[in-house]
């Protein structure tokens, strides 16, 4: 038999990942290239729901049933990343009747589970709510965490042979008689694990099959072969708490509108969002009163979010795609639903499949559709598994222990820590030498840190997706530091330097949108420690090599020292 | 015209501000209820530690996590499941309460403290064991010292009976290092009654009114809560409160009380807790609406009503007694000429001496911590100095457990030095536990600044 097919998979999001992870297992051979971090996209930039599919039981019904059916998946195959806190759809007075019956309706024509629950019963599940509800439906959403999964389904894709390149971006596709044969891809610091420093170069990754799975990206890589792939890229804002207002997802029943929607999220809660269309999915503006418009309408589902501190905002941009023939002019009208656009059907170009559209529920359900097109290419007959074999993590296991005795951690810092880790915790927490809490506000500790340093090099917004170190409410203002101090050892300090500001740099970028109340006084104890303790306003190490002779003259040559020190010292401004 | 220029308070003075400037209300603490929200709590702390760097216990023990992992941390990261447990070092906090000055951000810690170690006790804490009952023991201080007042004799040579202790701590783990507090041998209470009780000391503050000059039906009333301590061990206290406030022509009532409830939070006992606060706060809380202020001659159980009781129950009327709680100096300087009065006076006798003064926790938690030294260093005949800000370290019962006496005696070490190095070699202070601890580390005799007040003002 000759050797297995070789599949390059373009986009690091919960798609990606999921045809790499699919591909893998059925034994193709799969580089999966992604221009930032796993999650860099859309999949990092979501609320973290898992659909029921009450959602979409009224406008989209063949979603709705998808969600469902995945959304039952999830909980088995990916039980440590997915936490079942249910759902309700509350109706307020001003709210629909008549959409309220649709909802209950149309969950129950979809297959979904819900009934409907009086004001009191919703109040005395979440007494956060609005005390003036009607009533409310219940749904099994739930909370899943997207770094989580898509890291279990990359490692999973490794485990299984796959080849996985963050920092990689394609800058061209490899058309060769009318056929894509590959892919040119600017690695940013070499191949393999991301070390900061390391010279990067170009590749020519060719490959029997291209899948592009880039979202909102998948314009751009169509371009590259001059195909016209019309995604729609919408922006929605998500406003982080910094605790939880409620442990059920809160949608508000009615149609599908801005601002409706809070979902519990490990320590904190997500609000979200808006939908609008933008043209470029890299550069849109990011303004202030999308954040208030929002907390003000979720203002009046849960009162308290009135008064209550977020943490950071940030944006995402939905893959969305129709048929050029449907023309939609308003976004929300656009279907949730996904297209696989053979590019050799469709555009007379072998070699490529884009798939576009979708929502991070039924990633997995795409993944397997296209895999078994791509395998249908090349006459491979294996099964798809990925919707029986648990992600690495998920095997059996129970957060249940004596965390003090097991592994000398504080009861809430264990609990967290195995709840993240799920089956692997045993193997990584189980350290002979001192384990300290690392991140505090999220109890992450030196054990975890040092298991995310492993799979991820010196990259430290990798090691906090895989984490959550520094999400927690000083957004890295403690922690930062420790972490890149976890880097010591294996990585020099130009390299810690790099990851450390990199870090910084992500977090302040969110904080930025909520700098009132508690979170600005957050931001100015984070800048003056970091400013005084660690020279982080103007590091005279990261400028030109220090003058230290400045400081202290010594004897007769000073002036000399001056001029040799640069070049003494190797500084890289030295010529 | 009364003198209050460093003493003066606000009416409405409310010792911690939570969320400064916004609506905070006050929880239940069982998670039934509606009114359960630590959050604006755990939203106010960004982390800075300076609760960390003023624990006591953190400053001797590297495995005490602290006030922060202790308070807004924890609370945030257990907050989201039911069978999220408390971890067991909350048991290590003493509950000296520092951690609430300490805050810039007006986090309320002990009040998350008192709600974990309380949800710790009654869902952990094994209900069987020696430590939950040596616990509930200490914390129920007042039912033994009642059953002890009844033969103090008996009690007080069995208490102090080597043997007897010997065995306590082994069996019980309440160490054998104190010397056990003596009990009177006549209650405050009893005396009380014997001198008349409400009707006496109306009576004698008439008579003090009509000689200050004032209008000898003026509306100086006070309802005292003697606490435990003064009623079975320190009467003496008890009746300098009465003899100082009725010199001034306040009338003095003592209402049925129970215990203040501060060895039952630091405890973890907080049913315990609450059925003494209902007594207290229905008790207070009928002077209160009849023009009574409620006056504490111990630091902590002041602190108890003033902040504790609203923070932790919601009990008709709790607000409105916090905000007439007052300690008994702290008292008299804001509404009487208190510092003119000590500048004309002179002490002789037994208490013309030097004093090592120690502030206790509590007090320093309500701004009390230099009331005394500010009052008695302008009196004639003796001298007074500050031993310093550090804890003495007993934190109450905490000291009293075997497993806790070293911590708590390494706590209070500075304190020792401190006053050994002072002048004098009789201690002060408002608080009897740190009295207890200072006379344990020192030898010192230890007084209370109304024993002194009595000497200097009474005829």
């Amino acid at each position: 038999m000759a050797s297995a097919p070789h599949v390059a998979v373009i986009g690091g999001g919960s798609t990606g990942t999921g045809i790499a992870r699919d591909l893998a297992m059925r034994g193709l051979d799969v580089t999966l290239v992604e221009q930032g971090n796993l999650t860099h996209g859309t999949t990092g930039r979501m609320h973290g729901l898992l659909h029921s599919g009450g959602r979409y039981a009224v406008s989209d019904q063949k979603s709705a049933e998808e969600c469902i059916e995945e959304n039952r998946v999830l909980r088995e195959i990916a039980s440590h990343c997915v936490e079942m806190t249910g759902g309700l759809f509350v109706k307020r007075p001003e709210d629909s009747e008549e959409y309220f019956r649709e909802k209950l309706a149309g969950c129950r024509e979809c297959g979904i589970p819900a009934e409907v629950v009086s004001a009191e019963e919703a109040r005395a599940m979440e007494p956060h709510l609005a005390p003036d509800i009607d009533k409310a439906i219940r749904v099994p959403d739930g909370a899943v965490d997207p770094f989580r999964l898509v890291v279990a389904n990359a490692a999973s894709a490794q485990e299984h042979g796959a080849r996985i390149e963050t920092h990689s971006t394609v800058t061209d596709l490899l058309v060769e008689n009318g056929e894509v044969v590959g892919l040119e891809i600017e690695h940013d610091s070499g191949t393999g694990k991301r070390v900061h420093g390391t010279v990067g170069g170009t590749e020519e990754l060719r490959a029997d099959y291209v899948v592009n799975a880039t979202g909102a990206w998948a314009g751009r890589i169509g371009d590259m072969a001059g195909l016209d792939v019309e995604v729609r890229p919408s922006k929605g804002v998500m406003t982080v708490m910094n605790t939880r207002q409620v442990d059920t997802v809160i949608n508000r029943c009615r149609p599908k509108g801005d601002a409706d929607i809070v979902v519990p999220h490990e320590t904190t809660c997500i609000l979200g969002t808006t939908d609008e269309e933008v043209a470029d999915p890299e550069d849109y503006p990011e303004e202030k009163w999308e954040v208030e418009k929002m907390l003000d309408t979720l203002t009046e589902l849960v009162p308290m979010l009135a008064e209550a501190r977020t943490i950071r905002s940030f944006w995402g941009v939905r893959p969305l795609y129709e048929p050029p023939d449907v023309g939609s002019e308003n976004p929300t009208d656009i279907t949730r639903d996904f297209f696989l656009l053979d590019h050799e059907e469709r555009d007379d170009l072998p070699g490529m499949t884009s798939i576009v559209g979708g929502k991070f529920t039924t990633y997995r359900m795409m993944a397997e559709q296209i895999s078994n097109h791509v395998c249908g290419k090349f006459g491979v007959d294996a099964d798809c598994e990925t919707a029986e074999v648990p992600l690495p993590g998920s095997e059996e296991f129970s957060v249940l222990r004596d965390y003090m005795d097991e592994f000398g951690l504080r009861s809430p810092i264990g609990r967290r820590s195995v709840e993240r880790l799920g089956s692997r915790a045993d193997e990584i927490l189980t350290t002979d030498g001192p384990n300290p809490t690392v991140c505090s506000c999220e109890g992450v500790t030196r054990a975890e840190i040092q298991d995310a340093v492993d799979q991820s090099g010196s990259d430290l917004n990798a090691v906090r997706i895989r984490t959550r170190a520094s999400m927690g409410n000083c957004q890295g203002g403690f922690c930062s530091h420790r972490m890149a101090n976890e880097l010591h050892g294996e990585y020099d300090a130009a390299t810690v330097r790099k990851a450390w500001d990199e870090l910084l740099q992500e977090r302040w970028k969110g904080q930025r949108h909520a700098l009132w109340g508690e979170q600005l006084s957050q931001a100015m104890l984070n800048y003056a420690l970091h400013a005084t303790t660690q020279n982080r306003d103007s590091d005279p190490a990261d400028g030109a090599p220090v003058d230290f002779s400045a400081f202290d003259g010594g004897t007769s040559d000073t002036a000399g020292a001056v001029d040799a020190g640069i070049a003494t010292d190797g500084g890289r401004d030295g010529d | 015209m009364v003198d209050v220029s460093d003493a003066e308070s606000p009416p409405d003075f409310d010792p911690v501000e939570p969320n400064a400037g916004e609506e905070f209300d006050p929880v239940d603490v069982f998670p039934d209820s509606t009114e359960f929200d630590l959050r604006p709590g755990s939203d106010s702390c960004y982390k800075c530690s300076t609760c960390d760097t003023n624990c006591p216990v953190a400053e001797v023990d590297d495995d005490f996590p602290g006030p922060k992992f202790q308070g807004p941390e924890q609370w945030r990261l257990k907050q989201n499941e039911d069978d999220y447990r408390v971890d067991d070092s909350v048991m290590d906090c003493s509950n000296c309460m520092r951690c609430d000055n300490a805050c810039p951000s007006g986090v309320p810690l002990s009040q998350m403290h008192n709600t974990a170690r309380g949800e710790y006790v009654a869902e952990e804490m094994s209900k069987t064991s020696v430590e939950y009952w040596r616990n509930r023991v200490l914390a129920n201080y007042r039912t033994s010292a009642w059953l002890a007042s009844k033969v103090p004799s008996v009690a007080n040579f069995a208490m102090n009976f080597g043997p007897a202790r010997w065995l306590m701590e082994k069996t019980m783990g309440i160490t054998a290092e104190y010397e056990f507090p003596g009990f009177a041998a006549e209650t405050f209470r009893d005396w009380w009654a014997r001198e008349g009780a409400a009707a006496g000391s109306r009576e004698r503050a008439r008579e003090a009114r009509e000689r200050r000059g004032e209008d000898v039906d003026a509306d100086k009333r006070v309802a005292y809560f003697h606490g435990c301590y003064s009623n079975y061990n320190t009467p003496e206290v008890g009746k300098a409160m009465v003899r100082v406030f009725e010199q001034f022509g306040y009338e003095v009532v003592v209402p049925e009380q129970g215990c203040s409830g501060t060895p039952m939070f630091a405890n973890g006992m907080l049913p315990d807790a609450r059925r003494h606060a209902e007594v207290n706060v229905s008790s207070m809380s009928d002077l209160v609406d009849q023009g009574y202020d409620a006056i504490a001659s111990c630091t902590s159980c002041s602190m108890a009503l003033r902040q504790e009781y609203p923070e932790l129950f919601d009990i008709e009327g709790i607000e409105d007694v916090a905000a007439h709680t007052f300690e008994s100096v702290e008292y008299l300087r804001i509404h009487e000429d208190l510092r003119g009065e000590i500048a004309e006076a002179d002490v002789d006798g037994d208490l013309a001496a030097e004093f090592a003064y120690h502030a206790p926790c509590h007090a320093r938690n309500q701004g009390l911590e230099r009331q005394s030294v500010e009052l008695f260093r302008d009196l004639d005949g003796v001298g007074i100095e500050d031993v310093g800000d550090s804890c003495s370290g007993i934190s109450g019962t905490y000291g009293w457990k075997e497993e806790k006496h070293e911590k708590s005696m390494e706590i209070g070490e500075e304190m020792f030095e401190h006053m050994e190095a002072a002048e004098g070699t009789t201690g002060m202070t408002e608080c009897p536990t740190c009295a207890m601890q200072m006379e344990h580390g020192t030898g010192y005799e230890i007084r209370h600044p109304l024993e002194l007040l009595e000497a200097a003002l009474v005829d």
